[in-house]
């Protein structure tokens, strides 16, 4: 019967009906039928590979792909590349948006090669490529209609390639250098010179000075501006920015120690229609100037001002003329109270985001007031408010029934009963109860029981409760793909049989727990087939029954902590050279594995390692052949 | 003392010769190559005797509406003693040699105090000499047993140094039209490289006192005092009352903002300039840097200004050109549209070397262990055929090169060959583990495509 409805539905009918799908369910769909299958192989328009080897096939069986995701691709490298481009069955033409992030392997050779290749490329994503310089730079460039550029941390690069990138794609409206420590003013301004169509500029931890914000204020489109900590750059500078750039929206000085507020208060004087303003840990005070001025804008969606003194009359005078207030960062300020908020909880009733961190006089009374105000409430941090009980947090699990992120670490007043309110926000998405010490079974076993969307919980050095609560939690929780377990001293391997349910876990944190053995261990790597990160340092009592079970079953771990285990030589073997897809492992203090078993184990895996931890003295025991070798493929050895 | 005589003689002080310019030149060319050229002019102290006084009345003529009386009875003065100048230095030259000491510290005394006399009536002719004038005499006054000759050029040499500063302050070439003579020399003529040659055997000479040095070797009669004197030239000879005009010169290309028939005409100062400019603008670059290779040069001394530095400019812009300072480059690409910062050569090899080595090693690796996660139990016949097929297009595992340094290395270093431990460690994994291999390896496909 069913057969018969579907061979009644046409193609583009079919392809109508795949568009409504969400990514699971293509899955499943393209499972169904031969037929559907070619659909789903011409609709799709992104894909994320995970295995090399299945590049040139995927990239064949999916012609009309815009989007190409290398980034958790370990082995991708120059060879791969031009043996794409000499492959012309392949069709790149469509690509506009490729991610390299961490591709380390690709060099100028390959990047040039893949620039050429895909010719409507527009996004590029190269950020944590440590090694990309120059050379790499200019290989870029060759995408002439490039818009958007991510080169986060490539430490090599300097002015020279960024003039290259600058003058060769002179369409970026987006880039973002941060932690490009070598550019410097040169680079900047002869950004801003020749890339008139720039709206988002990111400069953050770069030693640049007051000319490059005199540069930059002469970009006549740019909307965002993001300048975190660049300790060069004082108020004199951002004078510069009070008459130009008329378009800006978003600016973020975020620990600029040499900015004050008298220049923020220039660029607020400059740009009534700003919108965010990100400047927490800069300005030690909010003054009245100040707060007179930012009151002129009405936009105003985001500020962030943590860590200065506010006082709660000038938090009431801020909310009561920024009632479009969206987004509100107050952590470490000093002086914010009940009043304050309470203020603003009337006055700001579309808050969605509010950082309370460490507001150490904040009581229950303005967390209801907040709850019962701000209906719209998605995330809420309260780490480290101390004063904060169960009444506020039954108000939370009243009124806030969009709350997603609620973060509550170190919060010594949330216990069993609080924990029972919160489960009540049904939507929640992350939760954090890190050093929470009044919390049990109990309390776990009303999360795990109702908050079935969980997506994230953090239980770091939670003393109080067992398996039991965890049992709960794996069988409530059953998306939960962030699950933190460190420092829990009650977790055996009954535990971790429980854990073993989570199937959609992709991060695990099993840091310091003695009792878990090879059983649990293996009973996890058996049960959660997608997890990518684990962590299982001071993990003394595994043995290698567990790490073979890892080695064979747990093929998409991408980075692994073993530091303190007491794997043994051929157990690091089988890891290293099973896990296909590994790329960062730190492995420090193994007493079991000789000097043998590092060479072997490393040899296995070093045309895939990205970030490798060791112990100093390895450095000359392990063959210079194999130290050249990982650093040639851009693997950073940290040397512990 | 014979250069004294020539040019305080000199009263035709329309032109100069030639090659008293072209000898002040050569000097200067050989000890300092590239300083600019006026500094030639200082050294050439002949050409700043001679326009000692005449230039200083012109400038003062321009520079200031005085009374003419007075100028005119301070220049018939100083006219007067000029002859008296030269009658005394006549009574040397005829007395060369045979003069007694006394009767030499009488003249000397008397040429000083005249020079003296001289200098100070020119320099009130001007009022902005007027204290280089006045301290002239004074280091003029020399104690006695100093020789006159050395006196004379030490006084004119403070003469001209005080010109040269003029000259200096009037660079910005307000010279009013006619108040210079503009000479113009052939291209032939700027161009040869020798200016005087001898009659007898044909040798040419860049100075004419080089030449005469060389004509003592042709006889006897070329070694007397007369004949190693420098020749006057009509110009130089006594008697002539020309106009005193300030000299310019003239480039003979024409179009050339240096030529004479050019709306916004600029004279060019001396004849080094001529040379210099010349050949600099419009002569081929012959002289190539021998470290660079690519920067010419058609004056010799430019290209070793630049050797000095050549290799510090570090700093290349894809158009070729090259910068000691990165701003400047910098600055040279924002201008022009298109070119862009060149990646130094050196670094290229090195690392496009070591990246083929990596690329080869590192795929032989990548390959074993993608032959083993998706070939599960591969056997050592598969192995072996991969290795001794190195370029195998097969879908999935080799599409790199199976051939590999390191890998070797590792059979070495194991004791046993690579495909054998491959497969023991499978076995172990399939033992331990009791499920078949190859459904993991379906897995992993079916994750891929996430």
């Amino acid at each position: 019967m069913s057969h018969s409805i579907l061979s009644a539905l046409s193609e583009d009918l079919l392809v109508r009906v795949y568009g409504f799908l969400d990514p699971p369910c293509r899955k499943t769909w393209r499972l169904v039928s031969r037929e559907f299958h070619r659909v789903d192989s011409l609709s799709r328009t992104s894909i994320r590979i995970l295995r090399v080897e299945f590049l040139p096939a995927l990239l064949f069986k999916h012609p009309n792909l815009s989007s190409l995701d290398l980034s958790v691709c370990p082995k991708l490298d120059d060879d791969v590349v031009l043996r794409i481009a000499l492959d012309g069955a392949v069709s790149t033409s469509r690509l506009k948006s490729l991610n390299l992030s961490r591709a380390t392997a690709v060099r100028a050779r390959g990047l040039e090669t893949l620039a050429r290749l895909c010719r409507a490329l527009e996004r590029v994503d190269v950020s944590h490529c440590w090694a990309f310089g120059d050379r790499e730079a200019a290989a870029l460039s060759v995408a002439a209609g490039l818009r958007e550029l991510k080169m986060d941390k490539c430490l090599s690069l300097s002015d020279v390639g960024l003039a290259r990138i600058v003058v060769g794609c002179s369409k970026l409206n987006k880039i973002s250098l941060k932690w490009c420590m070598e550019i410097s003013d040169l680079g900047i301004d002869l950004l801003c010179k020749k890339c008139k169509d720039l709206k988002s500029l990111d400069v953050s931890y770069l030693k640049i000075t007051n000319e490059s914000v005199r540069s930059i204020a002469l970009l006549p489109k740019l909307e965002v501006l993001e300048m975190v900590s660049c300790p060069l750059i004082d108020d004199a500078g951002l004078q510069y920015l009070e008459n130009g750039s008329p378009s800006l929206k978003e600016i973020d000085v975020t620990r600029c120690d040499r900015v004050s507020s008298s220049s923020l208060i220039s660029i607020v004087k400059g740009h009534p229609d700003l919108q965010h303003l990100k400047a927490s840990h800069c300005i030690s005070e909010i003054s009245l100037s100040f707060l007179h001025n930012i009151k002129a804008l009405k936009h105003l969606k985001t500020l962030w001002i943590d860590g200065a003194r506010v006082s709660d009359s000038s938090l009431l005078t801020l909310s009561a003329s920024c009632r479009a207030l969206t987004e509100l960062g107050v952590s470490r300020c000093v002086g914010v109270t009940d009043i304050g908020m309470m203020g603003l909880a009337r006055n700001c009733s579309n808050l969605k985001a509010l950082n309370l961190a460490c507001c150490g006089f904040v009581t229950d009374a303005a967390i209801s007031a907040v709850a019962q105000s701000c209906l719209n409430l998605e995330s809420l941090q309260l780490e480290s408010c101390h004063l904060i009980t169960e009444k506020g947090l039954q108000s939370l699990g009243c009124y806030s029934k969009r709350l997603q992120e609620l973060d509550l670490t170190d919060c010594d007043g949330v216990n069993d009963r609080g924990l029972e309110y919160i489960s009540k926000c049904s939507n929640l998405l992350r939760l954090k109860l890190g050093l929470c010490a009044n919390i049990s079974d109990k309390g776990i076993f009303h999360i795990g029981s109702k908050c079935s969307k969980l997506l994230e919980l953090d239980l770091y050095r939670c003393a109080g409760f067992g398996d039991d609560g965890l049992a709960a939690i794996s069988r409530g929780c059953k998306s939960l793909n962030r699950l933190i377990l460190s420092y829990w001293g009650e977790l055996t391997d009954t535990g971790a049989e429980k854990i073993r349910q989570l199937e959609q876990l992709t991060h695990l944190e099993l840091r310091g727990i003695k009792n878990i053995t090879g059983t649990g261990l293996a009973a996890i790597a058996r049960g959660c087939k997608k997890l990518a990160y684990l962590d299982l340092k001071q993990c003394e009592n595994i043995d290698d029954s567990g790490f073979w079970a890892l080695a064979y079953f747990s093929r998409n771990l991408r980075q692994i902590n073993l530091c303190n285990c007491s794997v043994s030589d051929t157990a690091l073997c089988m890891l290293m050279s099973n896990l296909s897809r590994v790329q960062d492992v730190d492995l420090v203090h193994l007493n079991r594995v000789t000097v043998e078993g590092f060479e072997f184990a490393l040899r296995a895996c070093c045309n895939r390692l990205k970030k490798l931890k060791l112990l100093a003295p390895l450095r000359f025991l392990l063959s210079s052949e194999l130290l050249e070798v990982l650093h040639a493929r851009g693997c950073r050895i940290r040397w512990d | 003392m014979e250069t004294g005589e020539d040019d305080l003689c000199q009263n035709n002080w329309g032109s100069a010769s030639i090659l008293d310019y072209e000898m002040a030149m050569e000097d200067e060319e050989e000890g300092e190559p590239n300083l600019h050229v006026f500094k030639a002019s200082s050294s050439g102290k002949d050409n700043n005797n001679n326009n000692n006084g005449g230039q200083a009345s012109v400038q003062g003529v321009k520079a200031q509406a005085w009374d003419p009386r007075t100028m005119l009875c301070n220049l018939s003065f100083m006219e007067q003693k000029i002859h008296e100048l030269q009658g005394l230095v006549h009574l040397i030259l005829g007395r060369n040699g045979q003069l007694q000491d006394e009767q030499q510290q009488l003249i000397t005394a008397d040429l000083t105090s005249i020079i003296i006399q001289l200098i100070s009536t020119a320099g009130s002719l001007l009022p902005s000499v007027n204290m280089l004038s006045t301290t002239a005499p004074g280091s003029a006054l020399f104690p006695f047993p100093r020789e006159a000759n050395n006196l004379a050029s030490q006084t004119l040499n403070n003469g001209g140094a005080s010109q040269e500063l003029e000259d200096d302050a009037e660079e910005g070439e307000n010279l009013p039209p006619g108040s210079y003579e503009i000479k113009q020399l052939e291209k032939e003529e700027i161009l040869a490289p020798h200016t005087n040659f001898c009659t007898i055997c044909g040798k040419g000479f860049k100075r004419d006192a080089n030449l005469r040095m060389h004509m003592r070797g042709h006889g006897d009669q070329y070694k007397t005092p007369a004949a190693l004197a420098k020749p006057p030239t009509k110009e130089t000879l006594p008697g002539s009352d020309a106009p005193m005009l300030i000299k310019r010169y003239s480039c003979p290309f024409p179009g050339c903002k240096r030529n004479k028939d050019h709306k916004r005409f600029q004279p060019l100062k001396t004849i080094l300039c001529v040379k210099n400019h010349y050949k600099r603008t419009h002569c081929d670059k012959s002289f190539t840097c021998s470290r660079c290779h690519t920067k010419k040069f058609s004056v010799i001394a430019d290209l070793k200004t630049h050797e000095k530095h050549c290799g510090q400019n570090k700093w290349l812009c894809s158009c070729g050109t090259t910068f000691s300072r990165k701003d400047k480059l910098f600055g040279h690409i924002a201008l022009f549209q298109g070119h862009t910062p060149a990646i130094p050569l050196e670094d290229t090899k090195p690392s496009a070397a070591a990246s083929s080595q990596r690329g080869s090693s590192g795929c032989g690796n990548s390959n074993n262990n993608a032959a083993m996660v998706s070939f599960s139990l591969g056997s050592a016949a598969n192995a072996n055929q991969e290795t001794s097929q190195p370029c195998v297009m097969d879908g999935k595992t080799s599409f790199e090169e199976s051939f590999s340094p390191l890998s070797f290395d590792i059979c070495n270093f194991g004791g046993f060959p690579r495909s054998i431990f491959d497969d023991s460690f499978q076995m172990l994994i399939s033992s331990a583990c009791g499920c078949s291999p190859i459904n993991g390896g379906v897995g992993s496909v079916s994750d891929t495509s996430l």
